[in-house]
């Protein structure tokens, strides 16, 4: 088996400026946060995002002009409100949106996956979202007799980008028992490159003892990095929950176009590593804080 | 289970969020299999006052992923783990969900939240103006909600923020399948189920069986007809035998809500949003 082992900046390398890029997030969960950061860093432009529903991420790479299309199902911080850097870029012009409910990007993933067409779904039907998007979306006849479905047309994402619990050095990858977010499930399998961060890297044995948590294989990813706390300030069950001091500190400057341009310098752009990120985002305390689960109590 | 709350004596210092609560909880029975999203503090009360109550036999898929769940309290959070604490089952979100979710057979009832519904019981999380590529105002996107009000399942929607800005004659998108343009144009495209009732904080409605236009059903205490209309983006339909007073919770249904189920007051989020 192949050496998938690497570096960020080597993993993110892989993202071509204008390329469709799928992210594992859900609102304030499980973004692969150190990838975000990278592409940021590597300055990528013309990105399409892909993504169930967006939480901070998307507001830092609307922020930092990384991408101008997003497809998904919505952006939101949940408790923290809109994410207001995407937002305005949106009402702007910047970013363009192609708008799917769940169970239609759902199908346009797993048509994607599983190299058809297109797959149907029953979901969104009678709404706006199908006349916004024919490209993508066509009420046609069930051809057994039954009521119309809606066929949604096959999504392949360039790369998707993907925080899990553990994996070996062979891209083997272990996800903790939890809410396995669709972007798990269907995302990194209808993807062309797979890019994943792990919580840690361990030997191939210790994958072996629960082969039952090794949720995608080796086969079909293309680099693994190990980054602790590479979710934060999302949440990754069970392992530490969302920070919501990060959240609201963002969400202060969020509102303003310079303010959470310096944010950016200072978050994503200064550090030069995780453990440096990790002080200046909050130190011990945060972590502490977050292994704790403090602000879900 | 609480055995004594119906015969309880009518609160007299109940709050708008806690009868709220207490309308939606009355929309859920044992037999039920309802879920809750995220930013859903009302709905999430009113499943566990429910549970606690007269359906203690419903099941709850917390945020959609933990069921069963026996969460100490309301946390800060409708989507995050606290709420699915020592769950029976997680489900994988796509493949698992969905899939319950899709078959008519299962979960049934859904809360919906919206930032315009109109007279039909169409609804709109996506945006405000009139040319969705350049919106006046980018709403969080339709979520699930698109797919929740096209599958047969019955629609129950709340509103902390009765007002003629959250209830409009036509939404600027619609991001959820009401009633369409009212009258059949629901079943001719071959959709089931759809919206019920709409509880606010001033009243309840429901649905015109024919014209499928929003029906003044009841008023909370306290509010009157007129203000209900005056607050209200078009006309609302009058029951024919009269609109009735929303029923009071009782002091054991409050007790309920304000000590053992949502002692931080979490339901009070949703009314301070828009």
């Amino acid at each position: 088996m192949k050496d998938k082992v690497t570096t960020l900046r080597q993993a993110v390398a892989m993202v071509n400026d204008g390329d469709v890029v799928a992210l594992q997030n859900m609102a304030t969960q499980a973004a692969p946060m150190a990838l975000v950061r990278e592409l940021i860093r590597q300055q990528k432009t013309g990105i399409g995002l892909v993504v169930l529903v967006g939480g901070m991420a998307v507001d830092w790479l609307a922020t930092a002009g990384v991408i101008d299309r997003l497809i998904g199902a919505a952006v939101t911080m949940e408790q923290f409100g809109l994410c207001q850097q995407y937002r305005r870029a949106v009402e702007g012009g910047r970013i363009r949106v192609e708008e799917l409910s769940e169970s239609l990007l759902n199908a346009r993933l797993g048509a994607g996956a599983r190299n058809l067409p297109f797959l149907p779904t029953r979901g969104a039907i009678g709404t706006d979202l199908i006349a916004l998007n024919p490209d993508n979306l066509k009420l046609i006849d069930d051809p057994f007799g039954g009521d119309p479905v809606l066929a949604c047309r096959a999504l392949v994402p360039d790369v998707a980008l993907v925080h899990a619990h553990r994996a070996d050095r062979f891209g083997n990858i272990q996800y903790e028992p939890t809410a396995i977010w669709p972007d798990i499930g269907i995302m990194p399998k209808a993807a062309r490159r797979v890019l994943v961060t792990v919580e840690e890297i361990v030997d191939t044995d210790v994958l072996r003892r629960n082969p039952d948590r090794t949720i995608l294989p080796g086969f079909i990813v293309d680099a693994v990095v190990e980054v602790p706390y590479g979710a934060h300030p999302t949440s990754f069950f069970p392992n530490y929950g969302y920070d919501a001091v990060f959240h609201r500190r963002w969400t202060e400057v969020a509102r303003d176009d310079a303010q959470a341009k310096d944010f950016i310098d200072r978050h994503v752009l200064g550090p030069a590593s995780q453990a440096h990120y990790l002080d200046v985002a909050g130190g011990a305390a945060a972590l502490q804080r977050i292994a704790d689960w403090e602000e879900g109590v | 289970m609480s055995t004594d709350w119906r015969n309880s004596p009518p609160s007299t210092n109940y709050s708008v969020d806690e009868l709220m609560v207490t309308v939606l909880a009355e929309q859920f029975q044992d037999g039920d299999q309802a879920c809750n999203g995220m930013a859903s503090f009302i709905p999430v009360a009113a499943f566990m006052l429910a549970r606690a109550t007269h359906a203690p036999e419903m099941v709850w898929l917390a945020s959609s992923v933990g069921l069963e769940p026996r969460p100490k309290r309301i946390p800060a959070s409708t989507l995050e783990a606290p709420l699915w604490r020592d769950s029976v089952m997680y489900l994988e979100q796509y493949g698992d969900f969905w899939t319950y979710v899709l078959n008519g057979r299962w979960i049934g009832k859904f809360c919906v939240g919206a930032a315009q519904l109109d007279q039909y019981g169409n609804a709109n999380n996506s945006i405000i103006g009139s040319d969705y590529h350049a919106p006046t105002v980018r709403l969080p996107g339709t979520a699930g909600l698109a797919d929740l009000c096209s599958i047969g399942k019955q629609l129950y929607y709340w509103n902390p923020n009765h007002s003629p800005r959250s209830l409009v004659e036509k939404v600027d998108f619609i991001s959820g399948a009401g009633y369409l343009d009212g009258g059949d144009s629901r079943e001719r495209l071959g959709l089931s189920g759809g919206p019920q009732i709409v509880v606010s904080n001033l009243a309840v409605m429901d649905f015109h069986p024919d014209s499928k236009r929003m029906r003044l059903l009841s008023v909370h205490p306290g509010h009157t007809v007129e203000e209900v209309q005056a607050a209200t983006g078009f006309e609302l339909l009058l029951p024919a035998d009269g609109v009735g007073e929303t029923q009071a919770p009782t002091q054991e249904q409050v007790r309920l809500i304000r000590q053992v189920i949502d002692p931080d007051g979490m339901r009070k989020r949703d009314l301070r949003r828009r």
